[in-house]
């Protein structure tokens, strides 16, 4: 039998030491793995983070070595896609494999270690989480576990980079190997499974030790937040919450920070330097701060109207992340959630995509079938706006009244569960029933959070300003040089005729297709009625995610599905957007 | 009688369960004894203590879990 295929194949240079990381799913493989590595890996408290895999550069080891942070599984019988690429990493042989082990779980983790074993690699295990398991009451004796296991066992806090350095010296100690590794698990793994069942239950008498501690605080509420009474009206308390130190922290920034500085500060001095060199009123003068002037955008709608809201969000999203409340939602949701067709666990894409599409739709992979996935991903690309674009919504939006704000958010889940019905009665397949492990409730790690949060802002710092700036541009030049007009009268019949909106909001739906924020930004600045402020938002709510996640989408579900979920959402926003309009004027016009 | 049946706070034995991997992989087995943790509405998941972990188990499985209640 030909074992290597399906590898994966990644090369390593001749004298390059390959580390394999694995595990069950959230033990925290991707702590380790960026601790070791100093790759940023965005890692969280719930299973399924890691759903393709990362390689990185080991540091502090004294030889060359590279660690691959492969998905985590409960097992290796191929049985889901996670499985299928960590058995073939297996097959395709490392020098050593770390195994990460949580130490709250030990049962269930010895489980996937001994499977492990059985494909004679060299293994080091790192006995994770000892800190939780501590509070909990279970005592690991880890020099008996090494000796159960025959190879070194590490008791590590991997977040807080207890008992790293240990693992290093460890590490040091692995030598090259040439064996090839050739062993058809998969048969055998099942067979063996009655009696790998009575041999952990062996070990685990013999190494762990249970004491009776009063639950935590913390264990408490993990307890109480998974109870439809009380969790469900905490899970609207936590949402609230963190809705009002959004806005409202994103607000009091923007209005006594930021914007000041743009307008009292920034734009008078960039408008008197550029006028030092260039003739008022000229085209070129306005393209570059005039009313849609380059110069003044690129600095007024990223970083003074979105980063607060973004930064903001990043830093309730990964309190949440890390802190395992965010699968309790899921399961107090997933009654609800299954009759638009997903699963409870779901939720969290759901969540992310609030951030930004792109990790929902690659987060959707943990869904266990090609159907569910689907959906998460249509609804959305949607209906679920993103940072940039709600902070967006804020400012027009939240200017005018709040109930605009709660009206278009309305929409949005109204639009999701018509939504998720009808794909779940037109697409074929059918959806899993929830089976999920439920984490841990941990006080998050500042540090970590820290990290993520840093990570994601530079992510849109980096990754969003040259399409923004781009499209800034290309909005100067068509404003200023009075190109808008032409587009205007084009346009006219969809965006003045059907949507009641003024001309120059055709620049709005051009740009939108760049970046979901700059469908909204534009029409900031054209003294809209409140009637065409709704229809406005509401267009861009559903309009074209922008361009990176319709690559993305089409990437990840092939071009006509890709394309079938954009033009889908084009239709909408036109007719949800022009069935507003109408009916309002329809209705005043009677009364 | 099934899993689904016992009632909050309730311990059982799981004398037979259906052939999904991930049941077993999550430490769920014959003769393991378990605690049903909460029960959600709308034909929502069971939770159950498996030894220290909480699993949420669907409506649909859990009715497939065949039990011994032990109080």
């Amino acid at each position: 039998m030909d074992c290597h295929n399906k590898s994966p194949e990644v090369q390593v240079g001749k004298d390059t030491l390959k580390f394999l990381l694995m595990g069950n799913p959230n033990v925290g493989k991707s702590v380790v793995f960026s601790k070791l590595t100093g790759v940023e890996v965005l890692a969280a408290n719930y299973t399924g983070t890691t759903v393709g895999y990362t390689k990185g550069k080991i540091r502090n080891l004294k030889k060359e070595g590279i660690l691959i942070d492969v998905p985590g599984t409960y097992g290796l019988e191929a049985t889901s896609e996670a499985e299928e690429v960590a058995v073939s990493f297996v097959k395709e042989g490392a020098d050593a494999i770390i195994c990460v082990l949580d130490a709250t779980n030990l049962e269930r983790n010895l489980n996937f270690a001994l499977q492990l074993k059985k494909f004679d690699i060299p293994m080091i295990f790192v006995l994770n989480l000892v800190d939780v398991a501590e509070q909990q009451g279970v005592i690991i004796d880890s020099e008996a576990l090494a000796k159960e296991l025959d190879a070194p066992v590490i008791p590590t806090v991997a977040v807080r980079n207890v008992g790293l350095r240990e693992l290093i010296t460890v590490m040091e100690k692995v030598g090259k190997r040439q064996k090839e590794v050739c062993y058809t698990a998969e048969k055998e793994l099942v067979e063996e499974e009655e009696t790998r069942w009575k041999e952990i239950g062996r070990i685990v008498e013999k190494v762990q030790t249970l004491v009776e501690r009063e639950p935590s605080f913390t264990e408490k509420l993990g307890y109480v937040s998974m109870q439809p009474w009380p969790g469900i009206p905490l899970a609207i308390l936590v949402l609230v919450l963190v809705l009002g130190f959004v806005v409202g922290g994103g607000k009091a920034i923007r209005g006594v920070l930021l914007l000041p500085f743009v307008y009292n500060v920034y734009e008078p001095a960039m408008t008197a330097f550029i006028g030092g060199f260039i003739t008022e009123g000229t085209i070129f003068y306005n393209v570059l701060v005039g009313d849609y002037g380059v110069l003044i955008k690129i600095i007024e709608w990223p970083f003074a109207l979105v980063l607060p809201y973004i930064t903001l969000f990043y830093i309730a999203l990964s309190i949440l992340e890390d802190s395992g409340y965010l699968p309790r939602i899921g399961v107090l949701m997933d009654g609800a959630l299954r009759k638009i067709g997903v699963q409870g666990g779901s939720i969290v894409p759901f969540i992310m995509g609030y951030g930004c599409a792109i990790p929902a739709i690659l987060g959707s992979k943990a869904a266990t079938t090609h159907k569910e996935r689907v959906i998460v991903a249509s609804l959305v690309s949607l209906a679920v706006p993103c940072t940039a674009q709600t902070a967006a919504f804020f400012v027009l939006l939240g200017d005018e009244s709040i109930w605009m704000l709660v009206g278009v958010y309305g929409l949005s889940i109204l639009a999701m569960i018509i939504g998720g019905s009808v794909l779940n009665r037109m697409l074929p397949g059918k959806v899993d029933p929830m089976l999920l492990e439920i984490p841990n409730l941990l006080k998050p790690d500042v540090k970590t959070v820290v990290q993520k949060i840093k990570i994601r802002v530079k992510h849109y710092l980096v990754e969003a300003q040259i399409p923004m700036a781009l499209g800034i541009l290309f909005a100067a030049i068509i404003a200023e040089t009075g190109l808008i007009h032409g587009i205007s009268d084009f346009l006219s019949p969809v965006v003045t005729g059907w949507l009641g909106l003024p001309g120059e909001a055709g620049l709005a739906l051009m740009l939108g297709i760049v970046r979901r924020e700059l469908a909204v930004l534009p029409l900031l600045d054209m003294n809209l009625t409140s009637l065409q402020i709704f229809t406005g938002a509401t267009v861009a709510l559903f309009y074209l995610p922008c361009l990176s996640v319709l690559a993305i989408l089409i990437k990840e579900f092939k071009l006509k599905t890709g394309l079938a979920i954009a033009g889908t959402t084009l239709v909408a926003a036109f007719l949800i957007g022009g069935a507003i309009n109408q009916t309002v004027r329809f209705i005043s016009s009677i009364l | 009688m099934s899993l689904y049946a016992i009632k909050k706070e309730h311990r059982c034995i799981i004398e037979n369960l259906p052939k999904i991997g991930l049941l077993k992989s999550l430490g769920l087995r014959e003769g393991i004894n378990v605690a049903i943790k909460s029960k959600q509405p709308m034909g929502g998941p069971v939770i159950v203590q498996v030894g220290r972990r909480c699993v949420a188990i669907a409506q649909d499985i859990a009715k497939d879990i065949q039990v011994r209640e032990v109080n």
